[in-house]
């Protein structure tokens, strides 16, 4: 029986929606299967990593207890090189080694969807699920991931960004160079996901607001213009070299207004006000995984072009395993525009994937499958040779 | 070695045990046999309870009580053997203490059984025979119509499809749910005034005699017959012998009062030819035609000369159209009109956990989980068969009860299973997986086959096994005291 370590937690402003994943997205699944011994490594908000069968347990989680629970598994260890192995303390003071067969990732934002886990997994040559180093560390790059797609010639919306380092130093010249844009603006910190420290702008004094917030979360801004007649999307993607996509899924949003992190996860998808009302009718309000549409209600001709986009992008940005693409479209104009890739998305979108036909059970057992098949594509690049470099010393 | 000692403590923990075994005999409905052969199958203690707990009734905390005395009683004397061996030369009196002290979860099991065997003896059966006079004058004195239903399989539907047609136009009684033993019978009994035009009574069957007390105890009037095929085999031993139980009824019903399913092949030995039958063709007189089914339901028409009547219902499956046939055209000869007898089959829907459909995570679910036997098996691989799906899944443990003949049984499950071409098969691991199995193998089944060792986890995770676009079957279920 394989050993799969699932990774979850850690030090970023989406620790909560990692657990959840974890937790409810791969190990419960995983376990379901009977094939894999299924290890939780939770890395605690101080960068700690604690392994334990506690861990698997949701109310932990809600309950005062966590601290406690962490207190007495003490950190865990591990050794990187020729696979990783983790170094469990045991009650008797002593440590247990557990080898680890394949790593999958739960986490969100930064110090791990953000390609800096993949780097450990790497240097371990341990296989693991998702995105690699590369393609994790430029889709969460939301500057890095539009100057790509754009030199690929794939649309992307006009903006212009910045280090946030420039407007403590000249506020002004920071909103000089959004000049050239036209209202309304959506101001984003360059690397955070599930739309944290994101504004809507409609004048510059929203927009000097806008850069202040989020420049308090990140070290890297970019300012967009907004999509007319919007209709937003997201499409999940799943595979290496022949990416497959689910369904295109639809928030179920008032058109001008945005997805926040408010909507998705505190509100359980509901938006309070009038925003959340279209034609009267009340939306979203089936939770968390009920706030949009799936198949997105989208002329075929449209649909179509947003998958293809979607896929293109996901080769372009050298995404494997899976990965979320977001993209912007004007329903007017028949335009798509990508927006952004999540390498990791939230509960691996798998209520999607289960309405495309493939069950969560599935969805884990696939995840496994690439990764262990990028693995073994990999293993087969020669990475090191013998010089006589040293001698000539 | 966790293990091990987790099995010894539940093994020799007094209260542990106790409570184990009381739920046992709970569970078997406090008979020493199935009581004694759960007990000389398990291995585990600790998994006795997983279904369902113990009910805290007053037999069973008597019971409870009366095995804590017993044990701790045995304990006590066990450890004074001991101590007095001390001080006496007789060693043999230590090792009495030690054997006393090993086996006393052993000895109190078996006298639970005893117990039961002696309690059934001084307890339950007098006082069934008093409750089966008490009901006899009950049912005898009613003036209305009393029908019987009885059979192997299919009994509780046809009970609530005739409950539900006749009702349109007369007045209906019926004994509730799936109750059909003789103190259910007395309750039911006991709720009737007198002005019902039809009383419902459904008979069950566990027995050889079972029938035959029912009828001698109910007198019906009309009896329905709706099927025979294996089931409660460990006592009926053959299925002539069920069969031979199920049609005493004739001896308290005219012939032209019996009807009968000439579906199930295994009667076609019993039935006379005075007796009325009904399938899916024909009906009483009716030509059965246009039969449909998909998981919206079922639909069919009634012909006669050139009279058409069409009905739809609202269960799932064509082994219903023959069952809905009659009760339509029963409703009919009872003097329902027409509109009476559609809106009635228009009623009906499927019932709990028979032949139920449901969403799930997108996919449809067809819950027949309390099917438990070969002919359910048939209906619902044949309607898997006729379904479309991106995938369809079956789910299933085997049948309970088949007796000697449970290999062949579960081999024909298997072969029936896979007839139907699921993409993936669900075994719930027990003593006729292997059975099962064999019969996939014989016809080379080519799909998913996954066998699970904990059924109440998988079956609380479907919705992580299952997508859009599958159709999953789950046939019959096992309680804890069947392995």
């Amino acid at each position: 029986m394989q050993t799969v370590a699932v990774f979850f937690g850690g030090q970023s402003a989406e620790h909560d929606v990692s657990i959840v994943t974890a937790l409810t997205s791969i190990i419960n699944p995983l376990e379901l299967t009977k094939k894999y011994r299924v290890v939780p490594v939770y890395i605690a908000k101080d960068g700690q990593w604690y392994v334990h069968e506690k861990l698997k347990n949701v109310a932990l989680y809600r309950s005062n207890d966590l601290k406690d629970v962490l207190a007495q598994v003490k950190p865990t260890g591990v050794i990187l090189g020729n696979g990783m192995k983790l170094l469990v303390p045991t009650r008797l003071g002593g440590r247990k080694t557990i080898p680890v067969d394949i790593a999958f990732p739960a986490m969100h934002g930064t110090h791990g969807e953000d390609g800096e886990l993949m780097g450990v997994f790497e240097m371990a040559g341990v296989p693991y699920v998702g995105c690699g180093v590369a393609a994790a560390a430029v889709a969460m790059d939301k500057v890095l991931a539009k100057q790509l797609v754009y030199a690929e010639g794939l649309p992307v919306t006009k903006g212009v960004w910045f280090h946030s380092q420039m407007l403590g130093q000249d506020s002004k010249a920071a909103i000089r160079q959004c000049a050239g844009l036209r209202y309304p603006l959506f101001v984003k910190p360059a690397h955070l996901g599930s739309s944290i420290g994101i504004s809507r702008v409609e004048n510059m004094t929203e927009l000097q607001n806008g850069l202040e917030i989020a420049a308090h979360y990140d070290d890297k801004i970019i300012v967009e213009e907004a999509v007319h007649n919007l209709v937003e999307v997201t499409l999940p993607v799943m595979g290496n070299d022949n990416p497959e996509p689910a369904l295109l899924e639809q928030p179920l949003l008032h058109a001008e207004d945005f997805f926040d992190f408010e909507t998705k996860y505190l509100n359980g998808g509901k938006k309070s006000g009038k925003s959340m009302r279209s034609g009267g009718k009340k939306m979203g309000s089936k939770g968390a995984q009920g706030y949009s549409r799936i198949p997105a209600d989208l002329p075929k001709e449209l649909s179509e072009k947003a998958v293809k986009l979607a896929l293109d992008v996901y080769r372009t940005l050298g995404c494997t395993g899976i990965a979320r693409v977001d993209l912007l479209i004007d329903t007017k104009a028949k335009k798509v525009y990508f927006n952004e890739v999540n390498p990791l998305p939230g509960s691996l979108y798998a209520h999607n994937w289960a309405q495309a036909g493939i069950s969560r059970v599935a969805l884990v057992e696939k995840l496994t499958a690439y990764a262990l098949e990028r693995h073994a594509q990999r293993a087969k690049l020669t990475t090191t040779f013998t010089t006589n470099f040293l001698k000539q010393f | 070695m966790n293990r091990v000692l987790r099995n010894l403590y539940n093994f020799y923990a007094p209260l542990r045990i106790s409570r184990s075994l009381t739920y046992m005999a709970q569970a078997t409905e406090y008979q020493s046999f199935p009581f004694l052969r759960w007990l000389w199958q398990i291995q585990d203690f600790s998994a006795v309870m997983q279904r369902r707990s113990l009910e805290p009734t007053r037999a069973a905390r008597l019971l409870r009580l009366g095995l804590l005395s017993g044990m701790f009683s045995q304990i006590i004397l066990a450890f004074s053997l001991i101590y007095v061996s001390q001080n006496t030369p007789y060693d043999e009196i230590r090792w009495y203490g030690l054997a006393l002290l090993v086996s006393y979860p052993i000895v109190w099991a078996h006298m639970l059984a005893l117990f039961l065997a002696l309690g059934r003896i001084i307890i339950t059966e007098p006082r069934e025979n008093r409750q089966a006079i008490q009901a006899a004058e009950l049912f005898q004195k009613h003036p209305g119509n009393r029908i019987a239903i009885a059979g192997s399989y299919g009994k509780t539907s046809m009970k609530e499809l005739l409950q539900t047609v006749l009702s349109e136009g007369l007045a209906v009684a019926a004994t509730p749910a799936n109750m059909n033993v003789v103190s259910s019978h007395l309750l039911f009994a006991q709720t009737l005034t007198g002005k019902e035009d039809v009383v419902l009574v459904e008979f069950g069957e566990g027995k050889p005699g079972d029938v035959a007390q029912f009828s001698a105890m109910v007198r019906p009037t009309q009896a329905v017959i709706t099927g025979l095929a294996p089931a409660h085999l460990d006592q009926y031993k053959t299925l002539q012998a069920a069969g031979k139980d199920i049609f005493s009824l004739s001896r308290y019903v005219s012939p032209d009062n019996m009807y009968v399913n000439a579906e199930s092949d295994a009667m076609l030995g019993f039935i006379k030819p005075k007796y009325q039958t009904y399938s899916r063709s024909n009906v009483l007189g009716w030509r059965v035609d246009k039969a449909r089914t998909g998981l919206d339901g079922t639909s069919f028409e009634l012909v006669k000369e050139k009279k058409h009547l069409k009905f739809h219902s609202g269960l799932v499956g064509l082994h219903q159209v023959g069952p809905l046939a009659f009760a339509a055209a029963f409703g009919l000869t009872c003097g329902l009109s027409e509109k009476e007898v559609k809106t009635g089959v228009g009623k009906t829907t499927p019932f709990e956990h028979r032949m139920q459909p449901y969403k799930l995570s997108g996919a449809w679910v067809i819950d027949d989980t309390y099917n438990g036997n070969l002919e359910g098996i048939r209906a619902g691989t044949e309607l898997l068969a006729g379904l479309k799906a991106k995938r369809k899944m079956y789910i299933t443990p085997g049948l309970v009860d088949q007796g000697k003949e449970t290999a062949d049984i579960h081999r024909q499950v298997g072969r029936l299973i896979a007839a139907a071409q699921p993409d993936v098969v669900v075994l719930m691991r027990n003593s006729v997986t292997a059975d099962i199995q064999a019969g996939l193998d014989d016809t080379d089944y080519k799909g998913e086959l996954l066998v699970q060792d904990n059924p109440l986890e998988f079956y609380t995770n479907l919705s992580n096994f299952v997508a859009t676009g599958d159709v999953v079957l789950m046939q019959n279920d096992w309680t804890d005291n069947y392995h």
